[in-house]
């Protein structure tokens, strides 16, 4: 009863379909076979390749991410390698590993895998941010006002509510999913699917639900990007109570030093 | 097949698998293994009633439907309903003697038993327990929500909430949430894109420029010699010139040294007095005049002898840097009454 249900897309249905082989297939249009190369196989594929080559593959791969990032889907590795690494996906992992780097060294982002069964990536930031110290004001996309609200409930619950009781704490403030939002649009949509495509929620359904009922719950970019801690903080400013005073909800926050990642098992 | 009651909120609900009696035989009928107090007898009549089948399969379905439709209510810690609930279909399972009503009763067990789940994991939160709708109270607080005065505006509003929620209200939130994410800053060109067509008049242009640089490739060659050979000459030849001026005020007056300074200043141009002074410079350099300290100190230019230019080889050769400004040239003037220039200006230019 909680084990956690992925939800299945249309990104991820096919390759969760497929069994992947243990040869590295070379056909073009066929990725879902593609398996990782060996170190032995990506050394050999270096060897062949000028620095030059590898750089140029490495810098491609970097900007497909920069501009995949945009929406916040995560960049399944089926489309990388077939859109971008091609031929030189016997070192691939060389070239992830380069990539990192330059995210890494260059923009100060971090290359995380979210997903490792079906291998999809994301972006996150590593820098810390300073309060109050940004030299530019971008606005705040009002979204993450949004998502904050319902990650907030999610993680104050317990890490698992039930839809409805979002949907109530959103009415509450004025988002009600059955009519279109001033702000927001189709709030339904933004939240059940727009979301959850990005990784940020879990839409799953519960079941011998009689009509059919779903469960929120964090998503796998949720887990990476947000920082229960900081959430914790602005409810105990929110509430005018020390974070301490949810000592449950302090415990989990605080269970990984220094990381914004709370492990996933341990929620329920 | 005792059933334990869920009693309490926190324990799961009555034990599972307890059913005891075979499922696969509809018309058979067994005896309930606790609690029943029926006889024998009675079990044959209500074992053939159709009649109260039927009615304890709605009973069973009203539950299910109860526990379906009122979830929220059943949730709710601060009732036992859904123990209520169990307790009914306890009571009813007494009578329950075909698998139709087993089914029923497992489907009922399924439900209550997620509903219990749910009960259970409400316990969650040690020390204070979140209230989501106080959150979202305090939340419109921070957005900046105007609550009205009463008797104002309340019952047009949504749903009868008072209040107005000013038009950056999920701005504010999202500004204050934002330091809880690490989001990557989603890339974009800082100064926008280019547009990709190349502008029609610049092929223009270059097609009007092709034809005259090709003549102009012509002409150029021969007036560059001339003018490098003018350059030249020019300078040699006023070399040449001043030398002619040197010997002859020389042969004058052999005897009266020639002032450097008379000979060189052009009292109506500095720009030529420069110009003399670099010409004469040519002639010390190649040992056709030289130069010497008079008793005064001041010095003196005299052209060498033609028999004398060779044995000028022998003679120590100095140099020396003349500098010469505006204001000094016009002292200069000033102090040797520099009345007319000793050497004539050329008519063309030179430059």
């Amino acid at each position: 009863m909680t084990q956690r249900k992925r939800l299945s897309n249309s990104h991820s249905s096919s390759q969760s379909k497929r069994q992947s082989g243990n040869l590295v297939s070379q056909e073009e249009d066929d990725d879902s076979t593609f398996t990782q190369p060996s170190t032995l196989q990506v050394q050999r594929g270096l060897e062949k390749l000028t620095t030059a080559q590898v750089d140029q593959k490495t810098a491609e791969v970097v900007q497909y991410f920069l501009v995949k990032d945009q929406k916040k889907i995560p960049v399944r590795r089926a489309d990388l390698v077939k859109h971008v690494v091609k031929d030189y996906r016997n070192i691939y992992p060389e070239i992830i590993k380069r990539a990192a780097r330059v995210f890494d060294q260059v923009f100060g982002l971090k290359l995380v895998e979210i997903d490792a069964k079906n291998h999809m990536y994301i972006l996150i930031n590593k820098l810390e941010k300073v309060d109050g110290a940004l030299p530019i004001k971008s606005p705040a996309n009002p979204k993450m006002g949004l998502l904050f609200v319902i990650l907030g409930v999610i993680f104050m619950k317990g890490g698992v509510v039930r839809e409805n009781l979002i949907w109530n704490t959103l009415k509450k403030l004025r988002v009600d999913s059955g009519e279109k939002h001033e702000e927001f649009g189709d709030v339904k949509k933004v939240i059940t699917d727009e979301f959850v495509r990005q990784r940020y929620l879990e839409y799953v359904r519960i079941p011998h639900t009689e009509p059919i009922e779903h469960e929120f719950r964090w998503g796998q970019r949720a887990d990476m990007e947000v920082s229960k801690a900081k959430i914790l903080e602005f409810m105990g400013e929110l509430h005018e109570q020390d974070p301490q005073s949810w000592t449950q909800q302090y415990k989990e926050a605080h269970s990984v030093p220094g990381s914004t990642q709370a492990g996933t098992s341990s929620q329920r | 097949m005792k059933r334990t009651r869920g009693g309490g909120d926190e324990e799961a609900p009555r034990q599972n698998g307890s059913v005891g009696r075979k499922k696969g035989d509809p018309q058979q009928s067994e005896a309930d293994d606790g609690g029943s107090t029926l006889g024998p007898a009675d079990l044959q009549d209500d074992d053939n009633d159709p009649g109260l089948r039927r009615e304890i399969r709605s009973k069973y379905r009203d539950l299910i439907n109860s526990v379906q439709q009122n979830r929220e209510d059943m949730l709710s810690p601060s009732n036992n309903k859904l123990t209520e609930v169990l307790e009914e279909a306890n009571k009813l399972f007494k009578d329950v003697r075909q698998a139709r009503e087993a089914a029923l009763d497992a489907q009922l067990l399924v439900v209550a038993t997620d509903l219990g789940k749910e009960k259970a994991s409400q316990l969650f939160a040690e020390g204070t327990a979140f209230d989501h709708i106080a959150f979202a109270e305090r939340l419109l607080s921070f957005m900046g929500l105007n609550r009205l005065e009463d008797g104002e505006d309340d019952q047009q509003n949504r749903g009868g909430i008072d209040g107005y929620l000013p038009k950056d209200a999920w701005h504010r939130v999202a500004r204050r949430a934002e330091s809880c994410f690490m989001t990557a800053p989603a890339f974009h060109y800082m100064m926008g894109s280019f547009h990709a067509e190349p502008p029609p008049p610049k092929q223009k242009i270059e097609r009007q420029r092709k034809a005259p640089s090709k003549e102009a490739a012509r002409i150029m060659p021969t007036q560059l010699k001339k003018m490098e050979g003018s350059h030249q000459e020019a300078t040699e030849k006023e070399v040449e010139r001043i030398l002619g001026y040197l010997k002859s005020y020389y042969q004058d007056d052999p005897t009266s040294p020639i002032s450097y300074y008379e000979f060189v200043i052009d009292p109506n141009s500095f720009s030529r007095t420069v110009e003399n002074i670099f010409h004469t410079s040519f002639l010390i350099r190649d040992g056709l005049a030289r130069m010497y300290l008079d008793d005064d100190k001041l010095p003196c230019i005299a052209p060498v002898e033609e028999g004398e230019v060779e044995a000028g080889g022998s003679w120590s050769r100095k140099q020396c840097i003349i500098s010469i400004s505006p204001k000094i040239w016009r002292e200069l003037i000033d102090a040797f009454d520099i009345r007319d220039t000793l050497i004539q200006p050329q008519n063309t230019q030179t430059e």
